[in-house]
């Protein structure tokens, strides 16, 4: 894990414009949100693809969908819960069922609005975006793989929804190419699976390292796609470990654990332990306090890891 | 407008009222009320105003219609069978397991539909979206409810189109002043409904939607102001065309007892000769 910590609001901005230099069809949408979704630059380098609608959720989805009618591939990035719980239905039906090709992306998500309350948190984004059938739901663990996974969903004609955190994260791998699906082997290991989503992978590889000096062995596996789950990693965790673990930073209720519960019960039942945020309106704090609070920090990963596998 | 071209308009209004009493006849049932008091709108878009090729659905300069209020959706599978879309045949499927015409519309089932309707309040941002991506190539046309106006999402979508000066998008309120439970104006009420509109920086205009003439007249003068989108305030009559039907909020949804569906077929039937004759 590299020491260099990068802004993924700024990283993610500055790859969507990098690709709209290229591609025509990519307009970007603001809900009054465009600077602190970093695209301060690409709205005055291009004002003609950047449109401006100010506090309207609702309306903007729609309009995504309008415009996707036409061609263009829109992206609408704001606060997360904004751009999923509010405007649900339109990403339901307007997005979902008429299978338009608009990129949705949830920033400041999980607890990184850490002290603004629970209103700003998003820790139910995973499982409601994934109920929509066809939606592609994306939680890059780093910002090499956020710029990454915004060309891959870029390439993907369908709804993506996409989250990303706000304070500055560290590099966990090298930038390589992102195949919408597919998990990947962060680290070896054989007495438990830990399987993670999002940038708390950061704390998961740090548990993972914790743990090993305790003379625990544990694979970390990266799922940066919540959905379509990887079935077939699953399966191969499943078979070696015996143990599986699941970390978000998100509810413990639907999404990425409930979505490897849904494969490990049906195909390779093992014991498993679905760590995330309890099922309540969260506390505030700041953000290092919350992860810590909700054992999500990498101690508090490896205390629960430690526990399950007791 | 020359009286025999607005004749001919009037008679296929009636073949389309006929083609919708022919899905209810297929289903048992349908929202009868919506689809006839809008029906001469739709019409009147497909017949005399719309830049589109029925043999060629998909052609991207064509004109696009919604309907934001989707449950009136029989009267835009009647005007598109009447114009050529698909067979009339298919007509007879709907409310049969998978159709290619469900209750509410699905772009993906046939071709010709824009949008997957059938919520309230999605049409109008869903057509902000393609006016906006259409500006200078084609227009955009939107059939909403009155009922519907309820929905705080078509606000949203009313300030941006006037924010972005989508003159090539014209929406009508099909105004028949009846919603499921009964009176618009006492469930919620948004009258003076032109008034609002105004306020959002639209070009407004009323006018009675049942009427071919007026319908034309005003299509003839769109966008009624360069810069602004147009909204029209159409006075409709809920269930036009069926005199027992008229004008009452049950009949909404319609599920025809009683010989109700072949009284209703017969006035409609007389109405096609009555105007074809007139027809010189």
């Amino acid at each position: 894990m590299d020491t260099i910590k990068r802004d993924p609001r700024k990283e993610f901005g500055k790859a969507v414009a990098e690709l709209a230099e290229t591609d025509e069809r990519i307009v970007v949408l603001s809900a009054d949100s465009g600077g602190s979704a970093g695209f301060k630059d690409f709205a005055e380098q291009h004002p003609e693809k950047y449109y401006e609608f100010g506090i309207m959720e609702q309306g903007i989805t729609g309009i995504a969908a309008g415009l996707a009618t036409t061609g263009k591939i829109p992206v609408f990035c704001a606060i997360a819960p904004f751009v999923t719980c509010r405007p649900y239905e339109m990403f339901r039906n307007d997005l979902g069922y008429m299978k338009q090709n608009v990129k949705i992306v949830g920033r400041n998500a999980g607890f990184t609005y850490s002290d603004l309350g629970a209103t700003h948190h998003s820790l139910e984004d995973y499982a409601i975006m994934r109920m929509v059938p066809g939606a592609v739901v994306l939680a890059p663990q780093d910002v090499g793989e956020i710029r990454s996974a915004v060309k891959a969903m870029m390439d993907y004609n369908g709804p993506v929804y996409m989250r990303i955190g706000n304070g500055a994260i560290p590099d966990l791998k090298k930038e390589a190419a992102f195949i919408i699906g597919k998990g990947e082997i962060l680290r070896e290991g054989n007495d438990l699976t830990i399987l993670s989503t999002g940038s708390i992978t950061g704390e998961v590889l740090c548990a993972a390292a914790l743990l090993e000096d305790q003379g625990i062995s544990v694979m970390v596996i990266g799922l940066p796609t919540v959905s379509p789950i990887d079935c077939e990693i699953i399966k191969y965790a499943a078979e070696k470990t015996g143990r599986i673990m699941t970390v978000e930073e998100h509810y413990i209720c639907g999404g990425l654990g409930g979505s490897v519960a849904e494969v490990i019960a049906q195909s390779c039942p093992v014991p498993l332990k679905i760590h995330g945020v309890p099922h309540v309106y969260a506390t505030s704090g700041s953000y290092e306090e919350l992860l810590r609070y909700y054992k999500l920090d990498a101690k508090g990963i490896a205390a629960v890891a430690k526990d399950f596998i007791a | 407008m020359e009286r025999n071209k607005r004749l001919k308009l009037e008679v296929t209004a009636e073949k389309c009222r006929r083609n919708v009493l022919r899905m209810v006849e297929s289903s048992g049932h349908g929202h009868l009320g919506g689809a006839f008091s809008c029906i001469d709108i739709v019409t009147a878009l497909y017949f005399y105003k719309m830049k589109i090729r029925p043999e060629e659905p998909d052609w991207k300069e064509r004109d696009r219609f919604l309907l934001s209020a989707g449950h009136k959706c029989m009267a835009q599978y009647a005007v598109l069978a009447e114009k050529g879309f698909f067979d009339k045949s298919v007509l007879d499927t709907y409310g049969k397991l998978g159709t290619k015409i469900p209750g509410h519309p699905d772009m993906h089932k046939l071709l010709g539909i824009e949008a997957n309707t059938g919520a309230l309040g999605h049409g109008l941002s869903i057509a902000d979206g393609m006016a906006l991506g259409l500006r200078g190539k084609a227009k955009v046309y939107v059939i909403m409810g009155d009922g519907e106006l309820a929905e705080g999402s078509n606000w949203e979508a009313a300030a941006a189109a006037a924010h972005y000066h989508l003159d090539n998008l014209t929406v009508f309120v099909d105004f028949n002043g009846l919603q499921i439970s009964g009176q618009v104006e006492k469930i919620m009420n948004y009258v003076p409904i032109d008034e609002h509109f105004k306020a959002f920086g639209w070009a407004v205009e009323n006018i009675d939607g049942n009427s071919m003439e007026e319908i034309i007249d005003v299509l003839d003068r769109l966008p009624l102001q360069k810069g602004r989108p147009t909204a029209i305030v159409a006075h409709t009559i809920k269930a036009k065309g069926i005199t027992f039907a008229e004008n009452q909020a049950k009949y909404h949804f319609w599920s025809p007892k009683n010989g109700e569906l072949q009284q209703a077929i017969e006035e409609c039937e007389a109405k096609i000769g009555k105007i074809a004759q007139e027809i010189m």
